[in-house]
């Protein structure tokens, strides 16, 4: 049975030697997508363009716009000096933000009855950047209305300085934001890779009627299931190995679990993810089909990740949804383990999911692949 | 040779390490059924392939119907029909719609498919399912189809690699009647075959092996350049008849045919005796053993060993 | 360039969409699938972040004020604990996303003006979420501090109506309340848009694996002709859900159209011509129908997500990852339906991005047509 076994995978190896674009792409093409998206998207926002109207033109106008170009979040452009200016720049989404410090604002802000008034115009057709510039403008207003009204009361700066909390990040203390997207991105990746490969296997021979060859051969289905799945889960495990050093020494991103656990749990959804694969490929009568099941499931899978969106904000129903994907648990699992140094008992729940369902869709996937090759 | 309507100089051709076509020199007059014959991997297809303009020629020259193909391909191209050997027609169109497709791609206008196609169509026996999805008819069907889609432009040229390969005898015999009546009309006809049967049927034949046109000729003459003659013999024991047969002085080659055995000789005259004799001798049942003519099979095999004698 | 050669293989591929379950799902069906799904999952509001709470003050005050960080649906109170220890297990596990410890002496201090003494414990891994409960306590205790100064200030006889003297207005336009969706939906058109590319690099690919390429090779055709041929209809296809798709996104989503409709038909022709041509150019260099899917995703897909501004700002890309973003038909793309959707503009400030769509798909074809050779070898 070994070598028969063997026979197929050398089969499939040299099917890959033909057309060495597809091997490459599988092993090297997910980690220098990694590396690019990574690297383009683990920072924080910064650089929004913000434009000021400063029709005050005092010390304390300055000293606010200095304030606001110190958060890093913002990059200003040539001052405004009408409303139309900034009703053009907006509309033509060159600025994400605009302050309009009116005139009279120092003598209003220094004056004990005074109501300093601030206007802050964001850019709604982009509210993410939007929701960003938002926050802040809020936090450098609200220092300084801080300062303002321990001057005005007459207190000891001293006094007040406590109205900050202590505010402590565990897991990842400098908030890199490396340390979150790039393990999340790497899930993505490999559940691609995975599933467009194995979904390929079945449905390209299919596509061209060779399956029919190999059924007449000497080989029980389970032998035929067993070759073509040996190099769907090389191909993954070395992948994975490839894209998690990128992680670890490009983005720097700690290993504080068990390494071997990690590589465990790895080749285990790896199983899940190619009995989906394998389940698509028999589903699908050609190449084409197979590729808009994996972007149709691939793309369900990525939503309910938790990567985009937080899933404990999505609705219940969602929620439960979020359990039966197995990219769900396996984020969790990536996360725990590099980022929070998790044991087997702490993210238990997740991996009795990544079981539950591997043997669930293990199951029903060479039941169905068994039935379809006999 | 001086009016030779195509003709092939010094054509190479190499693929990575592997010389396909080695200094071919070929010249094929109009209106012949030019036969392509031998063993696979000999360079039939790629040499077709040049001819239809579908390689990059970086050595030697075809200057077909006046135009120079290695030099621009793309002016022969509506001057030649072309049946590639594993010819896919788009399984989603019907036979209508393929035939409809080749002829806009061939520039035919609408009125003139209009009237070509009906006859096309019972021609090659489709006309029953001119609707049905080309996925879904039978190789012959698929292989009568594929030619109707090259016939449609009425190219003066037809080039066709093996298009009889994997079709049911009775399809075979009528291919070959389409291309018979092709070849009266006055098409130029190139086709490449395995089946030795088919070579007979062509007007010239050439022998093509190892990159090389070894042999060049009509058939009838191919067949007599053989040096020999075959004795043909019927016995229920063949196994045991060639063994008894084969250590015999004079006898060159032996090749079985079912329950019979084609013995080529050197002088069949001399040797019907002398096989007869040896035959009885080892008690074996002779039901049938006369001289015949060689087929082009034997030719083939012969000039063939002859070939690899000599390397 | 022949009509007759280019219609009849338009005519062929358009049955081919039609009569390919596969083909025709992906080209007509999918976009608009994946576009409720999309915007039905990633444009969630922040909710329900379950946090723990570690009570050493264990006074009125403090009672108070957990209560009121704990009103309405932002946070959830999940546990309250009696330990750090605990807190540490709970973070561990991803049972709660933050933690707020009250230190003893939180009322005291409070009371004489010393400060807040809180701490919070957010979980590094999930920022997003831990900035979000950070953001929301700081508010809350805020507003509960300056109301305990005002009483304070009042009883010294000194008029104090908040620590914020400056009015702060903010005003969002285009999308006054700032809802994810209405922006994130003319965004994702770029995204689902691309998908007849996939398609455009599949049948290309396809035509070779399946040998039909050496026949149509044989034939008069040139590559220009088939390569229109092979893209237009996709453009086509893609234009269908270009109708459909604004119409489910004003019914359905509330995104309002203050454009002009006919400007977004025909920058989204253009569009389409340069996505899709993304696509040819795949379909030319990939020898299966296999590797071409693979690389789809690679360069088309992925790229698409993260490098042209839908999810994450261009202006806050590194330098040459904005190089980059410039040459992906959706990056200009989604600035063109976030102006005709919800800016109102029109093509008198849309021109320079019509004119980079067109030179992109120009530039694509021009590539794919160069390299594309009518020979097998």
């Amino acid at each position: 049975m070994i070598r028969r076994i063997l026979a197929l995978v050398k089969k499939e190896f040299i099917h890959l030697r033909n057309d060495w674009w597809l091997p490459a792409i599988m092993l090297f093409g997910g980690a220098l997508e990694l590396l690019m998206i990574g690297w383009a998207t683990s920072r924080p926002i910064t650089n929004l363009p913000m434009m000021i109207w400063d029709m005050d033109r005092t010390a304390a106008s300055r000293n606010l716009v200095i304030s606001l170009e110190n958060t890093d979040v913002f990059t200003l452009t040539e001052p405004a000096d009408s409303m139309t200016i900034i009703r053009d720049q907006m509309d033509r989404g060159n600025i994400n933000a605009a302050v309009i410090i009116p005139h009279g604002f120092s003598e209003e802000l220094s004056s004990l009855n005074g109501e300093p008034v601030l206007q802050v115009i964001l850019n709604g057709a982009e509210s993410m950047p939007a929701r960003a510039a938002q926050r802040a403008v809020e936090g450098v207003v609200r220092n300084l209305g801080e300062e303002i009204t321990i001057e005005h009361l007459g207190l000891d700066p001293e006094d007040l300085a406590g109205f900050d909390f202590s505010l402590r990040v565990w897991f990842n203390e400098a908030l890199n934001e490396a340390y979150y997207t790039t393990p999340a991105e790497l899930a993505l990746m490999l559940e691609f890779t995975i599933l467009v490969f194995a979904a390929l296997t079945f449905s390209r021979e299919r596509e061209f009627g060779t399956l029919e060859q190999l059924l007449v051969m000497p080989f029980s289905s389970l032998e035929i299931i067993i070759g073509k799945s040996i190099p769907v889960i090389a191909v993954g495990l070395i992948d994975f190995s490839i894209m998690l050093s990128v992680v670890y020494y490009a983005f720097r991103v700690p290993i504080r679990g068990s390494l071997a656990l990690l590589y465990l749990l790895a080749f285990i959804y790896t199983l899940v993810e190619l009995g989906k694969g394998l389940a698509i490929s028999v589903f699908s009568k050609s190449q084409h089909q197979a590729f808009l099941l994996v972007l149709l499931i691939g793309m369900i899978d990525f939503l309910f990740t938790g990567y985009a969106a937080p899933v404990e904000s999505m609705p219940k129903i969602i929620q439960l949804f979020a359990n039966i994907v197995p990219a769900h648990h396996w984020l969790v699992i990536m996360r725990g383990i590099l980022l929070k140094g998790s044991g087997v008992m702490d993210i238990l729940p997740n991996i009795l999911y990544l079981l539950l369902l591997g043997s669930v869709i293990g199951f029903f996937s060479i039941r169905y692949v068994r039935k379809a090759l006999d | 040779m001086e009016d030779s309507y195509i003709q092939i100089t010094d054509l190479t051709k190499t693929f990575k390490e592997k010389t396909a076509l080695d200094h071919v020199n070929l010249s094929i007059h109009k209106g012949e059924l030019f036969g392509l014959v031998g063993p696979d991997g000999a360079g039939k297809t790629t040499l077709l392939r040049s001819l239809a303009g579908l390689l990059s020629i970086p050595e030697g020259k075809i200057i077909s119907a006046g135009c120079e193909i290695h030099k621009n391909a793309e002016a022969i191209k509506s001057q030649i029909g072309y049946m590639a050997q594993e010819f896919s027609l788009y399984g989603k169109l019907s036979v209508l719609e393929n035939l409809r497709f080749f002829g806009d791609m061939y520039d035919v206008p609408s009125s003139l498919q209009k009237e070509r196609i009906p006859s096309l169509l019972s021609f090659a026996q489709l006309t029953d399912f001119q609707n049905r999805r080309a996925a879904k008819l039978s190789g012959g069907m698929k292989k009568k189809l594929a030619l109707a889609c090259t016939l449609l432009h009425r190219p003066p040229i037809l080039l066709l690699d093996e298009p009889t390969t994997g079709v049911d005898p009775v399809s075979r015999r009528e291919f070959w009647v389409i291309l018979n009546n092709l070849h009266l009309e006055g098409t130029t006809i190139i086709v490449s075959t395995p089946y030795m049967d088919e070579a007979d049927r062509c007007s010239r034949v050439g022998l093509i092996y190892q990159g090389k046109i070894v042999e060049c000729d009509s058939p009838a003459v191919i067949r007599s350049k053989i040096g020999g003659e075959v004795v043909k013999v019927v016995t229920h024991d063949w196994q045991k008849a060639r063994e008894v047969l084969l250590p015999l002085k004079g006898i060159l080659e032996i090749q079985s045919y079912g329950e019979a055995l084609h013995i080529l000789v050197d002088s069949a005259e001399k040797h019907l005796r002398i096989i007869e004799k040896s035959l009885q001798k080892h008690h074996l049942d002779i039901l049938e053993i006369r001289v015949i003519s060689p087929r082009m099979e034997e030719a083939f095999i012969s000039i063939i060993r002859k070939m690899d004698q000599v390397n | 360039m022949s009509y007759r050669h280019l219609w009849a293989i338009i005519r062929k591929e358009i049955q081919h969409i039609l009569r390919d379950r596969g083909t025709f799902m992906l080209v007509l069906v999918t976009p608009t699938l994946v576009l409720l799904l999309m915007s039905y999952s990633l444009a969630v509001d922040i909710q329900h972040v379950p946090i723990a709470l570690l009570d050493f003050d264990q006074s009125a005050t403090s009672r108070d004020f957990v209560h009121q960080i704990t009103a309405g649906e932002d946070l959830d109170l999940y546990v309250t604990v009696d330990s750090i220890a605990e807190i540490e297990e709970l973070l561990t596990r991803g049972k709660i996303k933050a933690a707020l410890i009250i230190d003893p002496g939180f009322s005291e201090d409070l009371l004489a003006l010393r400060g807040l003494s809180l701490q919070i414990i957010i979980d590094g891994t999930e920022p997003e979420t831990g900035g979000f409960a950070v953001d929301h306590i700081g508010w809350r205790a805020e507003s509960f501090a300056s109301n305990i100064l005002a009483s304070q200030m009042q009883a010294r006889g000194i008029q104090f109506d908040s620590l914020q003297p400056i009015d702060l207005r903010i005003r969002a336009w285009y999308n006054p309340s700032l809802t994810p969706r209405i922006d994130l939906v003319p965004g994702l058109l770029s995204i689902v848009l691309g998908f007849p590319a996939f398609s455009v690099a599949l049948t290309l690919a396809r035509e070779r694996e399946h040998r039909t390429m050496e026949q149509l090779l044989a034939t008069p055709i040139t590559r220009i002709e088939l390569l229109l041929g092979k893209i237009i209809p996709y453009i086509l296809a893609g234009l269908v859900n270009v109708l459909i798709i604004p119409v489910i996104a004003m019914a359905w989503f509330q995104v309002p159209f203050n454009g002009n409709f006919l400007v977004f038909i025909l920058l989204s022709i253009l569009f389409l011509f340069a996505e899709l041509s993304m696509g040819m150019i795949i379909g030319v260099f990939m020898k299966s129908q296999s590797s071409a899917l693979a690389l789809s995703f690679l360069v088309v897909m992925f790229p698409g997500f993260f490098l042209t501004g839908i999810f994450f700002p261009i202006a806050a890309l590194p330098e040459l990852a904005r190089m980059e973003s410039l040459f992906l038909p959706g990056t200009h793309y989604a600035i063109i339906t976030r102006g005709v959707f919800l800016t109102g503009i029109g093509l008198d400030i849309l021109w320079p991005y019509a004119i980079m769509l067109l030179f992109l798909g120009l530039a694509f074809t021009g590539t794919a047509a160069l390299f594309f050779k009518k020979k097998l070898a």
